[in-house]
C-alpha cells in the first residue's frame, strides 16, 4: 500500500503547490490592487451574454465565425498531448515533425489574420 | 457482476450510428441537426476504433481515432461556414427550404 | 528512418508546399492576384507530373512513410489524369471567375488543395491515408461548390454536397473500423495477406465491406448513391462543375480499384456483387434519367453518373484486362467531359450565362466550329466509332465478357444505345432548331481546351496502343504476380 501511495507523492506536491500559488494570486490580487467593484465587473461574464436568459435567444452570427477558427486550432492541440508525452522516445525526428505541423497551423494562422476573420468589426 | 465487453461497445456504436443517420433522414426541420447527426455518426465510428484498439491491444486504433476526431472538427467548421453563407442568401436554414433545385 | 522514403512522395510535398506559399502570397496581394495565382498553380501542377514521371517505379513500388504511401504505375497513371483535368479546370475557370464576380484567389487554391488530397488518395496505402486525403479533397470541393456565396444556387449545392458528402464519410469510416477490428490491420497490404487465406471471412468484415463500398461509392456518385450530383453540377458554377465532373472521379475510382482489388483481393467474390449491382444501376438510371433532362449540366451529372457505370464494369470483372478497361476508360472520359463543359462554358448569350439545351439552338449556323466540336464530342460519349469514346466502352465490355458477365456487357451496350439518344437529341438541336439567340464570342482560353479535346476524341484513335499499353502495365502492378 505504501508503495502505491509514493507513486502518487508526485501528484500531492503538483496539487499543493497549485493551490498554494492560486491561493497567492488571490490574497496578493486583494492586497495590493485597488478594488473598486460596480455591477458590471461583478458579473459573471463581462462581455457576451447574460448569464441568465431565455437559452433560446438568436444571438450575434459574429460567435459563429469565432468559435468556427477557435475549433480548428483547439482541436489540433489533440495532437500536441501524445507528442509531448512520447517526445523523449521518437527523437529529433519527432520533434521536427510536429514542428512541421505547427508551422503549417502558422500559415493557416496568418492567413485568417490577413484576411480580417479576427477583426470584431 | 457485469462486465462490459467488446460487443456491449460495438453495440453502443452501431445504435449511435444508426441514430446518426436516422438523424440525418428523417429529420425535417433544421439543418443544424444534419450537422450534429454527422458529428454522432463519427463519435461512433470512434468508440468502435477505440474499442477495437483496446481489445487488439493495437495502438493503430487510438492513431486512427485521433485523426478522426480533427477530421472532423474541420469538417464541422467547413459545414457551418457554408451554412452561415447559405443563411445569409436564402434566410432560412430550414429542410425544407433546400429546394432551389429539384430532379 | 530508413522506411521513410520521402523522394517517392516528392511531387506532394512539392504541391503542399507551393500551396502554402501561394496561400500567402495571396493573403498579403488579395484577389487581384487571381490570375496569377491560377497560373501558378498550373505550373505547380504541370511540375509535380514531371516529378512525378521521374519516380522509378518501373520494377518494384516505392512506398513511403512506413508503407502509408505507395506510388506504383497505376498511381502514377492515374495521378497524371487528375492533374492534367486539375490543370485544365483552372485554367478554365479564370475568365467565368472575372466575369461573374467569383474572382477569388482561394478558387485555384482550393483546387490546388483538392488535387493534393486526390493525389494522396490515389497513393493511400492504408485505411488511414486513405481517409485523411480523401478529407482534404472533399473539404476543399466543398468550399469551391459554394465559391459564389453571394447566390443561392451555389450555396444550396455546397450545402447539399456537404451533407451528403459527410454522411458518406461517416458511413466508409464506419466500415473502416470494422474493417480494423475485424481483421486487425488497417494496412492494404496487411489486409491483403490476412485475406488471401481460404477461411470463410466473419461477419463484421463483411458488413465493414459493404460501409466502406457505400462510401466510395457516393464519392464516384454511383447509384444507389448518386442523389447528390445533379443539383451539386446544376448549383455549382460551371467550372467548378467540370473540375468536379473530371478529376475527383479519377481519383475516386482508382481508390475504390485500388481498395478492392489490392487490399481486399481475397474477397472478390463478395465484391464483385456489389460491384455488379452498382454499375447496372448506373448505368441504366445514367441513360434513362437524362432523357427528360432540360438543363445541360444536369444532362452532364445523369450523363457522369452513365459514365462511371461503364468504367464500373472493368472492376466488376476483376481481373488486369478489367482494371486496364477502367483507366483506359477515364482517360477517355476525361478529355470528353472537359471538352463538353468547355462547351457549356461557351453559352453565353448577351453576357449572361444560359444552361438550358434549348438556348444551343441554330448553333450549328451561328458558330459551326462549336457545333462540330460538341457533336464529334458527343458522338464519342455515345461510342460511336471511330472516336475514342468507341474503344473506352469497348475495352471495359470485352473484359467483362472475358469474365463470363455477359448480363454486364449486355446491359451496358443496351445503356448506351438510351444514352445515344439523348447525346443525339443535343445534336439534333444544334444542326436542325431554328436559331434564337447567337452566343457570345468564345473566350481565347477555353479555345484551347476546345482544341484539345477535339484532337484527343477524333486523332485519339493514332493513339490508342501507346495508351493501352500503359494502361495495362499500370493495372498489372495491382495484380501480384
Amino acid at each position: 500500500m505504501n508503495e502505491l501511495l509514493r507513486e502518487y507523492l508526485p501528484v500531492l506536491i503538483f496539487i499543493i503547490v497549485a493551490a498554494g500559488l492560486s491561493g497567492i494570486m488571490v490574497i496578493a490580487s486583494l492586497v495590493l490592487a485597488r478594488q473598486k467593484p460596480d455591477s458590471e465587473k461583478l458579473s459573471p461574464y463581462e462581455c457576451g451574454f447574460e448569464a441568465f436568459d431565455d437559452a433560446r435567444r438568436q444571438f450575434d452570427v459574429r460567435f459563429y465565425l469565432v468559435s468556427i477558427l477557435f475549433i480548428i486550432f483547439d482541436l489540433e492541440v489533440a495532437f500536441l498531448f501524445p507528442w509531448a508525452v512520447s517526445l523523449s522516445n521518437i527523437g529529433m525526428f519527432g520533434f521536427w515533425s510536429m514542428m512541421i505541423f505547427l508551422g503549417v497551423l502558422t500559415i493557416g494562422f496568418i492567413y485568417e489574420w490577413k484576411k480580417g476573420a479576427l477583426e470584431w468589426e | 457482476m457485469w462486465e462490459i465487453t467488446l460487443t456491449h461497445y460495438l453495440t453502443v456504436a452501431a445504435i449511435l450510428f444508426t441514430i446518426g443517420v436516422f438523424g440525418i433522414f428523417l429529420n425535417r426541420k433544421n439543418v443544424i441537426i444534419i450537422l450534429m447527426s454527422v458529428e454522432l455518426i463519427l463519435l461512433s465510428v470512434n468508440i468502435n476504433l477505440v474499442a477495437f484498439s483496446s481489445f487488439l491491444g493495437d495502438m493503430v486504433g487510438q492513431v486512427f481515432a485521433m485523426l478522426v476526431l480533427t477530421v472532423a472538427a474541420a469538417e464541422a467548421a467547413i459545414g457551418l461556414a457554408i451554412l452561415v453563407v447559405y443563411f445569409r442568401n436564402r434566410g432560412s436554414i430550414a429542410v425544407e427550404d433546400l429546394n432551389v433545385m429539384k430532379g | 528512418m530508413a522506411e521513410l522514403n520521402l523522394h517517392a512522395a516528392l511531387p506532394e510535398i512539392w504541391v503542399a508546399v507551393s500551396a502554402m506559399v501561394l496561400l500567402l502570397v495571396g493573403a498579403y496581394t488579395g484577389d487581384r492576384a487571381m490570375r496569377l495565382i491560377g497560373l501558378l498553380s498550373m505550373l505547380v501542377m504541370g511540375v509535380a507530373i514531371v516529378a512525378m514521371l521521374g519516380i522509378d517505379v518501373s520494377t518494384v513500388p516505392q512506398l513511403a512513410f512506413n508503407g502509408h504511401f505507395i506510388v506504383d504505375r497505376f498511381a502514377v497513371f492515374a495521378k497524371v489524369l487528375a492533374l492534367i483535368a486539375a490543370m485544365a479546370s483552372v485554367w478554365m475557370s479564370f475568365s467565368y471567375a472575372e466575369r461573374e464576380g467569383m474572382a477569388r484567389f482561394e478558387l485555384p487554391l482550393l483546387m490546388l488543395l483538392a488535387t493534393l488530397g486526390m493525389m494522396l488518395m490515389i497513393s493511400a496505402n492504408d485505411l488511414i491515408s486513405l481517409y485523411v486525403g480523401l478529407e482534404l479533397q472533399s473539404l476543399a470541393l466543398y468550399v469551391t461548390a459554394a465559391i459564389r456565396r453571394d447566390t443561392v444556387k451555389s450555396t444550396e449545392a455546397g450545402l447539399k454536397y456537404f451533407v451528403l458528402g459527410a454522411l458518406s464519410s461517416g458511413m466508409l469510416l464506419y466500415g473502416a473500423s470494422m474493417i480494423y477490428g475485424f481483421v486487425g490491420t488497417v494496412s492494404f497490404a496487411g489486409l491483403s495477406t490476412a485475406l488471401s487465406g481460404a477461411t470463410e471471412p466473419s461477419l463484421g468484415l463483411i458488413v465493414g465491406l459493404v460501409f466502406l463500398c457505400a462510401g466510395l461509392a457516393f464519392k464516384i456518385s454511383a447509384v444507389p448513391f448518386h442523389m447528390w450530383t445533379p443539383d451539386v453540377y446544376e448549383g455549382a458554377p460551371t467550372p467548378i462543375t467540370a473540375f468536379f465532373s473530371a478529376a475527383p472521379k479519377v481519383a475516386a475510382i482508382a481508390l475504390f480499384t485500388r481498395v478492392l482489388v489490392d487490399a481486399f483481393g481475397g474477397l472478390t467474390p463478395q465484391w464483385q456483387q456489389i460491384i455488379f449491382a452498382v454499375s447496372v444501376a448506373s448505368m441504366l438510371l445514367g441513360a434513362f434519367a437524362a432523357i427528360g433532362q432540360r438543363n445541360i449540366k444536369r444532362l452532364m451529372a445523369y450523363s457522369s453518373i452513365g459514365n462511371i457505370g461503364y468504367a464500373l464494369v472493368g472492376l466488376a470483372a476483376g481481373t488486369p484486362q478489367g482494371v486496364s478497361g477502367l483507366l483506359f476508360y477515364m482517360a477517355v472520359y476525361v478529355p470528353m467531359t472537359l471538352g463538353s463543359f468547355a462547351v457549356i462554358l461557351a453559352m453565353r448569350q448577351k453576357g449572361q450565362m444560359v444552361e438550358e439545351i434549348a438556348d444551343l439552338s441554330g448553333l450549328a449556323k451561328s458558330q459551326p466550329w462549336l457545333a462540330h466540336i460538341f457533336a464529334a464530342i458527343l458522338f464519342s460519349m455515345a461510342g460511336i466509332p471511330p472516336l475514342v469514346g468507341f474503344f473506352g466502352k469497348w475495352m471495359v465490355f470485352a473484359a467483362a465478357v472475358n469474365q463470363g458477365l455477359y448480363v454486364l456487357a449486355v446491359i451496358g451496350v443496351v445503356a448506351s444505345v438510351v444514352s445515344a439518344y439523348y447525346y443525339v437529341r443535343v445534336i439534333k438541336v444544334m444542326y436542325f432548331d431554328e436559331a434564337v439567340t447567337a452566343f457570345d464570342r468564345v473566350d481565347g482560353s477555353l479555345k484551347l481546351v476546345l482544341a484539345s479535346s477535339l484532337a484527343v476524341v477524333v486523332i485519339g484513335i493514332l493513339f490508342i496502343n501507346p495508351l493501352q499499353n500503359s494502361a495495362i502495365a499500370a493495372a498489372a502492378s495491382l495484380f501480384p504476380e
